[in-house]
Parts: structure tokens; C-alpha cells; sequence
């Protein structure tokens, strides 16, 4: 593969290019969608594929084909070099990298039990059994859809500077969502479960555990009451702090995004959240959802500090972005798959633990809200978030009390971080995907926080 | 590369139906397709970037005793595609029969569409596009220096498909797509404003950059001086961007007949009945002229057509693809659709296509100048963590314009809005006449009644 591959590094060497990479993948993905125990189709795929990327006097090309046909890969070299030399005649800031070490490596990924070979038959029985576990959980469930995903194979990744690297892929994902009805009351609750360690992961989120979580969860919003709107003092629990620290401070960390004026543009070095807060992006974590060996452009994963005691000390960078900093890239280059460009994205990213405990984190709210598990987060590069949750119970005179339901919270960022005011002990991780024109798998999370106050989106 | 003809795009189709059906498939299906894309980026400011993308991929569907089995490829090779038809057989024969499974469609039908393909957006050549490109930053970065562009993208591209199956049904059809859109912020002493965008998109070369760049500009300046309102209900006019990101996580999926049938929707056994306001009336068209989501067959090759969804506030229809038609015993309303950047990698699901409001008579400003105390939401933050089921909402309306006295005033900071998209729809007192098509949403402007906001 690296001979096959060195040839159109050098086409695009001659074609001018001060920078060129080729990145290769030979994937193969088995799908499965179960809809209240019927399978919809049981899908296998292959994806073969070749990114090519190009920086022509400070302009970006990149071409992606789907195909490892030579002439089609040449025709791309030679075109993208074009487009990007009639992109940089309008580059007023060329784009410049960081120096970066350069590997050559082969990264073997040994799971114990390896998701391609596991049958089919195997998979739709597991998909079988977390649909039964749903539906005999209440009669109240009216519908479980299934999915399930996994990806195996191998990236190619070269550039010319002399980085070769092969690199085993490997995916679990499913997600169970659900739905409950009484009257005229409907409630919806979902659940994710990944892993890049292997089958085995269904061994700890077992169906049982993860089939029952969601299924009571639907069934409790059934008489939860909506939320009332305004300003709260709230307990927030691993599931969403993860979002939250991902959405709302992850992103604008993202030094692409940084640089296009995120509300972060000039807080490096300062203190922005209450002292008590420490965030870190994670690719090294073993097993996790969002841990890899080598990033999209060659570069190690590792664990990056983001905010230190309150204080904002590092992004997560490119090489682009790395060398517009004078810095290091921080191996958080990922691109979705041979159709993507490479792009910053987050690993694993997560609040770290600090003395709380649960209790002593309601203690002394006297009225307020337990926000336990989400529905979906967004954020805008000023700050404002919003983080629908899906399970949230109320805080009355330091106990929990009722369930409540479609609760949403909203903010500025930066405000929300100074108003954390004490960090539990306790610390879970949780899969997901996350969209940035493009998916990449992640994990978020953190222990148990308390926060003064948040805007809480009334229900309807 | 040059596209692939019709003639080789439906030959690889039968080779797959063949290949699958001698193996013992009950019924086969192959849907192949083509995606040229050319596009020029624009980041901090600055032209870029610039991506190509050239992808094709061949999926096929077989039965086996009702059991469905799926499988593609994206090497087009006699061999590549001979094994997928293998395997979609084999993944049949290893799964479990679906009982409520018909069969695939065996309608032999085309439906006839316009204004769907433009050789010039084809053609156009690299230069072409950074020009396009170069306008359109030129333009909103001219227009107010306190905009800063943080975005921007001008594509064009080409998509062809066709499909065969067990009953010689066989289409093939292609289609061209031409964008332009910008994101922008404001800075002004210590505030920024959120990101603003504008953008437009047509399926001829017939897109404005000028107007583009000019009206991000000016969204984007007057997001400046953004003050916080207090919480209470108001009159909200939804532009077409914050009502598809309503609509598409609710009423779309309500609509559903997957959703229907599985107890997923609250208008389930509501045909007939009155959903809307009488101002409502809603129109899935398949078949609309130069509409981004118009092709002359769907995805599982039924033609296209025009399904009334709500009519004058009565709910009419749902929308079906061949298998919830089945179930139901009805006819499929066209609707199967294979999403996301590589379509054939998936199997088809309902979606809709061009989801249209009949616009109503009043120009925007009149429309404007009927409220007293009320809000003008552009975009909705968080409409994705709408409950899909029951279509609750709690959103946060960035950017948004306070109205006041019949006149857009200033920018609104960090209101959220809560309700259920039923109410709304209940509530709708106008539409304007400014009809446009974002994502699969043709609408004009929409004024609805007591929203509910929580402000500070």
C-alpha cells in the first residue's frame, strides 16, 4: 500500500504542491435496524476510499474519491491542485503547519471479541432480547427502534514528509430509543452504548441494564411534570456535564473555531470558570468511544488540558491552527471517513473529579432541579448553549422529588462556568456522536456538579 | 471524472438483480448512484479551500422468505457489485422474516419534472467558482466593517440515480444543485453577536452571491445591541430557517406513516380532524418545480408526487413508502428516501420531499406591521432535543428581533421559547408571501400567536 500510495504524493509534488497527504481506507461496516422486534434489513457494506489533501501556496485542495483506480486517483491529484492554485490567487493569510515528528507505524487492534466475527444471526438475537427487555418492562412502551453499527478495517495514512501509518479501525455503537403512551401523555427516551475495545462491550452494558435504564426512564416522564421557566439552582449529573462540557465549552476549545471568534478568541491564559472546574480532551482513554492511536494528520493522540483550576490553558489544535498559536497540534484531526476533509474535532472530553459527594450536592438547595440524562445539545460561538434533557427530577429542600420532563437549560458559557460551585467525586463517561458537518464518535462526561443557577426552558 | 451514463448505471442495476435472484432471492432491488461535487470554501475571511468529491456506490435489497437482507459496495466492478447481490441474499437468508413485508414496488411509473438539471452548473470550471465566491465575501465584508465572515461555501453538484428491481421496474433519473451561503459575526466593544447566515440554492445556476453576502451583512450588524426581554407570551414571526428546524425534529415526523403505525405520533387517528388553524395548509410535492427534493421517482422507485398533508387545518394524509403503504393498505405517496452524503448506503426510509405551505397574500412588511409586542426568530438553537413524539419544544431563539408597534426593532439576547408544535400550528395568524425553500420547507414568513418565551 505505501508504494501504491507514495506515487501520488509525488504527483502532487510536482504539480507544485508544498504539502500533500493521501489518506486510504478499506472499511467494512455491518448495520442493523430492529423496529419493535422486526428487522428492517440486516445491512453489510464495504467502503473503499482515498482522500487526497494539498496545500498549494497556502490554499487547501482536498479531493475525495471512491475508488483506488490509479488513473481516477491521478485525475484527482492533478485537479485538486488546480482548484486549490485558483483558490490561493484570492489568499491574502496563507495557510501555514506546524513541524511537526514524523512516524512510521502499524497499529494492530486485538479485541477479544471481534465484532466482524461474530455472525449475523448473533447480532439480530442481542437486538432481539434488548427489544424484548423493553417492551416487558411496562405495557405502557409502545414502540423500541435498534440500532447497531460496527465498523472494522484499516486506514492508510501518508504524507510527504515522510509519516506512513497503517491503522486497524474498530467500532461498536448501538442506540435504543423508545416510546411510552398513557392518554394523551407521550413520552421518548434514548441511549447510546460505543466502544473502540470490541463485541465485548455488551458484556458490562449488558441488555438487561441498558434495556430496563431506558425503558424506565420512558415510563417515568409518563407522570413527570413539566418544568417551571426562570432561573434554578441545579444538580447535574455525569450524563450531562459531559454534554454540557463538550457543547458549550468543547467546541468553542476547538481552535478552528477559536479563531473564527469564538467567545474564547482572547481568554487564553485567563481564569474563566470557577476554580473548582479542570477539562480535559481525552484520545488516550482505553476502550473509549473517542480514543484512537494516531489522528488524521499523522499526529499522536494524547491527553490535552483544556481549563486548569478555572484557568483556560490549552485548545485543541491542527496543524494550521497549531501553527497560527506557535504551538503543538494536539492529535484531535479526524475525518468522518475518504468523502470528509480532516477537521478538529473532540475525543473524549470530560470535567474532572473533585470531593463531593451526591448528597452533599443537594444539601442546601432548597428548590431546584436534577438534570440526569440528555436529549441533545447545541452551542453558538458567543457562548449562548442549550441542552435538552430527557430525564430531570426536582430538588426540594435537598431531596429528590418528582420527575420532570422535556426541561431544556440555556445560558452563556462563560457565565455558567463561573456559577459551578462544587464537583462530586464520582466520574462516568458516555458514548456519542457528535456533528460538526460531518460525525465523529466521542464520549463525554464528569462526576456530579452543582451550579447556582441556570435558565431553565419552561415545558409546554 | 466524467458521469456515469444511464445505460451503465441501469446494466450494473440488472447485473445485481440478476446475480441475487439466481442465488434464490424472492425479489431483488438495486439502486445505484452518482455524486459529483465541486465546491469553494471560505474561513476567517478568506477564500481557502476548495473540495472536490467524486463518489458512487451500488445498494441492493433481497427477500428471502420475507426476510430482508442489505448490502452495498462503492467500487463499481462486475465482481464488487456480484458480491453484494451475494451478500444481500446471504444477510436475507440470515435474518428473520418481517411479517408485515408486501413486496417491492412493481408500479411502472415516471413522473415528469422541471427545472431539476442545468448543464451550466456542471460545467462550471474552478475559476467560475471562486469568482461566485469572491463576490459574495466581497460584498458582505464591503458592506459593514464591524462583520467579521467566519464561513462560507459555494458548491455545485451533480447527483444521478437509477434503480432496478424483480418486476423490470426501472428508473433512472439525474439532477443538478447549485449553493452559495455565508456565516458571519458582529463585534462592537465587548460583544459579539451569535453567527448569522444567509445563503441561496436553486437546481439551475440562477443564484444571487451579491444579495447573499449583503443580507448576512446586515443580519449580522443588526444582531448588534442585543438586549435581554422579559418573560411572557408573545406573537413570534418564524422565518423559514427557524421553522424547518421546528418543524423537522416534529410535524414532519408526526406526519410519518412509520411514526403512525408504531404509536410514535401524536396525530395518530387524526385524520380528518382539525390540527391547524384554518391559515394552515400543508403540501408534501414531490414533483415541485425546481424543488431541491424533486426528482421523477423516490428512492425505492415509485413515482414522485403531490400529497396533501393538512388542508385549511384538517388533517389529510400521511406520507407512506411502499412498505408502510403495505401495511396500511394504501398506495405509497412516493416518499422512500436514502439520506446522508452517500445514499447508497442506506436503506430507504420516509422522508419528505418538498414540505410546502401555501403562502398566504401579505408582503413582510404587512406582515410586521400587524403586531404590537412581539419577536422575529431567524434561527432556533437545540431543535433537535425537541421530543419527537408528543413535539415539545424548548428551544433558544438566536438570532431574534424584538417587534414592536409594527416595526423590527432591536436584537433579542438568550430567550428561549417552549411549546408543543401542535399549538403552534393551532396558533398560526398569518403567512406573508415571501414563499422559499429551506431544506425540505417551502414557506413563507409565519406569524403565530402566544408562544410562550422565557426571557430574563
Amino acid at each position: 500500500m505505501k508504494e501504491y500510495l507514495t506515487r501520488f504524493i509525488e504527483v502532487g509534488l510536482k504539480l507544485g504542491a508544498e504539502y500533500i497527504e493521501v489518506r486510504a481506507q478499506k472499511l467494512f461496516k455491518t448495520m442493523l435496524t430492529m423496529k419493535d422486534g422486526i428487522i428492517e434489513a440486516a445491512k453489510e457494506g464495504l467502503e473503499n476510499g482515498v482522500a487526497i489533501r494539498v496545500l498549494v501556496n497556502g490554499a487547501w485542495g482536498f479531493a475525495s474519491v471512491g475508488s483506488f483506480d490509479n488513473a481516477q486517483l491521478i485525475d484527482a491529484v492533478e485537479k485538486t491542485c488546480k482548484m486549490a492554485k485558483a483558490a490561493s490567487r484570492k489568499v491574502k493569510t496563507p495557510v501555514e503547519l506546524a513541524e511537526i515528528r514524523t512516524f512510521e507505524d502499524k497499529v494492530v487492534v486485538k479485541p477479544r471479541k471481534n465484532p466482524a466475527e461474530v455472525s449475523l444471526a448473533e447480532k439480530i438475537k442481542i437486538a432481539s432480547s434488548m427489544n424484548k427487555t423493553v417492551f416487558d418492562y411496562d405495557p405502557r412502551v409502545k414502540s423500541c427502534t435498534m440500532d447497531y453499527l460496527d465498523v472494522t478495517g484499516t486506514n492508510y495514512f501518508i504524507n510527504n514528509e515522510g509519516t506512513y501509518i497503517e491503522q486497524d479501525k474498530l467500532y461498536v455503537w448501538s442506540r435504543v430509543l423508545t416510546t411510552a403512551k398513557e392518554g394523551e401523555v407521550y413520552a421518548f427516551a434514548r441511549e447510546e452504548i460505543g466502544s473502540t475495545a470490541g463485541f465485548e462491550v455488551f458484556e458490562t452494558e449488558t441488555l438487561e441494564v441498558v434495556g430496563e435504564r431506558i425503558a424506565k426512564r420512558a415510563i417515568e416522564q409518563l407522570k413527570a411534570k413539566t418544568p417551571k421557566g426562570g432561573a434554578f439552582p441545579v444538580v447535574i449529573g455525569p450524563n450531562v456535564v459531559g454534554v454540557f462540557v463538550h457543547e458549550a465549552f468543547g467546541h468553542l476549545a476547538e481552535a478552528d473555531l477559536t479563531l473564527k471568534g469564538s467567545v474564547l478568541m482572547d481568554k487564553l491564559g485567563k481564569k474563566i470558570a470557577s476554580e473548582v472546574v479542570t477539562v480535559y480532551d481525552d484520545g488516550t482513554v482505553n476502550g473509549a468511544f473517542g480514543s484512537f492511536k494516531y489522528d488524521d494528520e499523522g499526529i499522536p493522540a494524547q491527553k490535552t488540558l483544556l481549563i486548569k483550576d478555572g484557568q483556560v490553558v490549552g485548545l485543541m489544535h491542527n496543524r494550521e491552527t497549531a501553527h497560527r498559536f506557535q504551538t503543538s497540534p494536539t492529535g484531535n484531526v479526524r475525518a468522518e471517513d475518504f468523502r470528509y476533509e480532516p477537521i478538529i474535532r473532540m475525543r473524549n472530553t470530560y470535567l474532572a473529579p473533585r470531593d463531593y459527594s451526591f448528597e452533599e450536592l443537594l444539601e442546601g438547595v432548597k428548590f431546584g432541579y436534577y438534570l440526569k440524562s440528555f436529549r441533545g445539545g447545541q452551542a453558538n460561538l458567543n457562548g449562548t448553549f442549550q441542552v435538552g434533557i430527557q430525564e430531570a427530577y426536582e430538588i426540594v429542600n435537598g431531596e429528590i422529588g418528582a420527575p420532570v420532563r422535556n426541561a431544556s437549560i440555556s445560558g452563556n458559557t462563560l457565565e455558567t462556568l463561573r456559577k459551578v460551585e462544587a464537583v462530586g467525586k464520582d466520574f462516568q463517561l458516555w458514548p456519542g456522536r457528535c456533528g460538526k458537518g460531518q460525525i465523529a464518535f466521542v464520549c463525554d462526561g464528569g462526576p456530579h456538579i452543582r451550579v447556582k443557577e441556570v435558565l431553565m426552558g419552561g415545558g409546554a | 471524472m466524467a458521469e456515469l451514463r444511464k445505460e451503465e448505471m441501469l446494466s450494473l442495476c440488472e447485473k445485481a438483480v440478476r446475480t441475487a435472484e439466481r442465488s434464490g432471492a424472492s425479489e431483488v432491488e438495486a439502486y445505484i448512484c452518482q455524486i459529483l461535487r465541486t465546491s469553494v470554501g471560505i474561513e476567517r475571511g478568506q477564500i481557502v479551500k476548495t473540495i472536490t468529491h467524486v463518489d458512487q456506490g451500488l445498494g441492493v435489497r433481497a427477500t428471502y422468505n420475507k426476510a430482508i437482507g442489505f448490502a452495498y459496495t462503492n467500487l463499481l466492478t462486475e465482481k464488487t457489485v456480484e458480491e453484494a447481490a451475494s451478500k444481500a441474499f446471504s444477510s436475507a437468508k440470515a435474518s428473520q422474516p418481517d411479517p408485515y413485508w408486501r413486496s417491492f414496488t412493481t408500479r411502472k411509473c415516471f413522473a415528469n419534472v422541471q427545472k431539476t438539471f442545468d448543464k451550466k452548473i456542471l460545467e462550471l470550471s474552478s475559476e467560475e467558482l471562486v469568482g461566485l465566491a469572491t463576490r459574495m465575501l466581497q460584498t458582505a465584508t464591503e458592506k459593514d466593517k464591524r462583520v467579521f465572515v467566519v464561513d462560507g461555501e459555494v458548491e455545485a453538484s451533480y447527483a444521478a440515480k437509477a434503480l432496478f428491481n424483480s418486476y423490470d421496474v426501472s428508473n433512472y433519473d439525474k439532477g443538478t444543485f447549485i449553493s452559495c451561503g455565508l456565516a458571519a459575526v458582529a463585534r462592537e466593544a465587548n460583544y459579539v453577536t451569535p453567527v448569522c447566515f444567509e445563503f441561496d440554492a436553486k437546481r439551475t445556476l440562477d443564484i444571487d452571491p451579491e444579495w447573499v453576502g449583503s443580507e448576512t451583512a446586515r443580519l449580522t450588524a443588526s444582531a448588534l445591541k442585543a438586549e435581554p426581554i422579559p418573560s411572557k407570551t408573545y406573537t413570534v414571526v418564524f422565518t423559514q430557517l427557524a421553522m424547518q428546524l421546528l418543524l423537522s425534529y416534529t410535524l414532519v415526523n408526526a406526519v410519518k406513516a412509520d411514526y403512525v403505525q408504531r404509536e410514535q405520533s401524536a396525530l395518530k387517528g387524526k385524520i380528518g380532524e382539525k390540527v391547524a388553524s384554518e391559515n394552515v395548509s400543508i403540501y408534501d410535492d414531490g414533483i415541485l418545480e425546481g424543488g431541491f427534493r424533486t426528482w421523477g421517482f423516490d428512492d425505492e422507485g415509485v413515482d414522485r408526487r403531490k400529497t396533501v398533508v393538512i388542508e385549511k387545518g384538517v388533517l389529510k394524509n400521511f406520507l407512506y413508502d411502499n412498505y408502510t403503504a403495505g401495511k396500511d393498505e394504501v398506495e405509497s405517496t412516493g416518499n422512500a428516501y436514502r439520506g446522508g452524503n452517500a445514499p447508497y448506503v442506506e436503506t430507504p426510509s420516509i422522508e419528505a420531499t418538498n414540505f410546502q405551505f401555501t403562502p398566504g397574500n401579505k408582503s413582510t412588511d404587512e406582515l410586521i406591521s400587524e403586531i404590537d409586542s412581539g419577536l422575529i426568530v431567524y434561527f432556533l438553537q437545540g431543535a433537535h432535543s425537541s421530543n419527537p413524539v408528543s413535539g415539545e419544544f424548548s428551544v433558544v431563539a438566536v438570532p431574534s428581533w424584538k417587534i414592536e408597534k409594527g416595526e423590527i426593532k432591536n436584537a433579542v439576547k438568550g430567550a428561549m421559547l417552549s411549546g408543543t408544535v401542535f399549538d403552534v400550528l393551532r396558533n398560526v395568524s398569518a403567512l406573508a408571501n415571501n414563499q422559499r425553500q429551506v431544506g425540505a420547507l417551502v414557506a413563507p414568513w409565519i406569524s403565530v400567536e402566544n408562544v410562550k418565551v422565557i426571557g430574563k
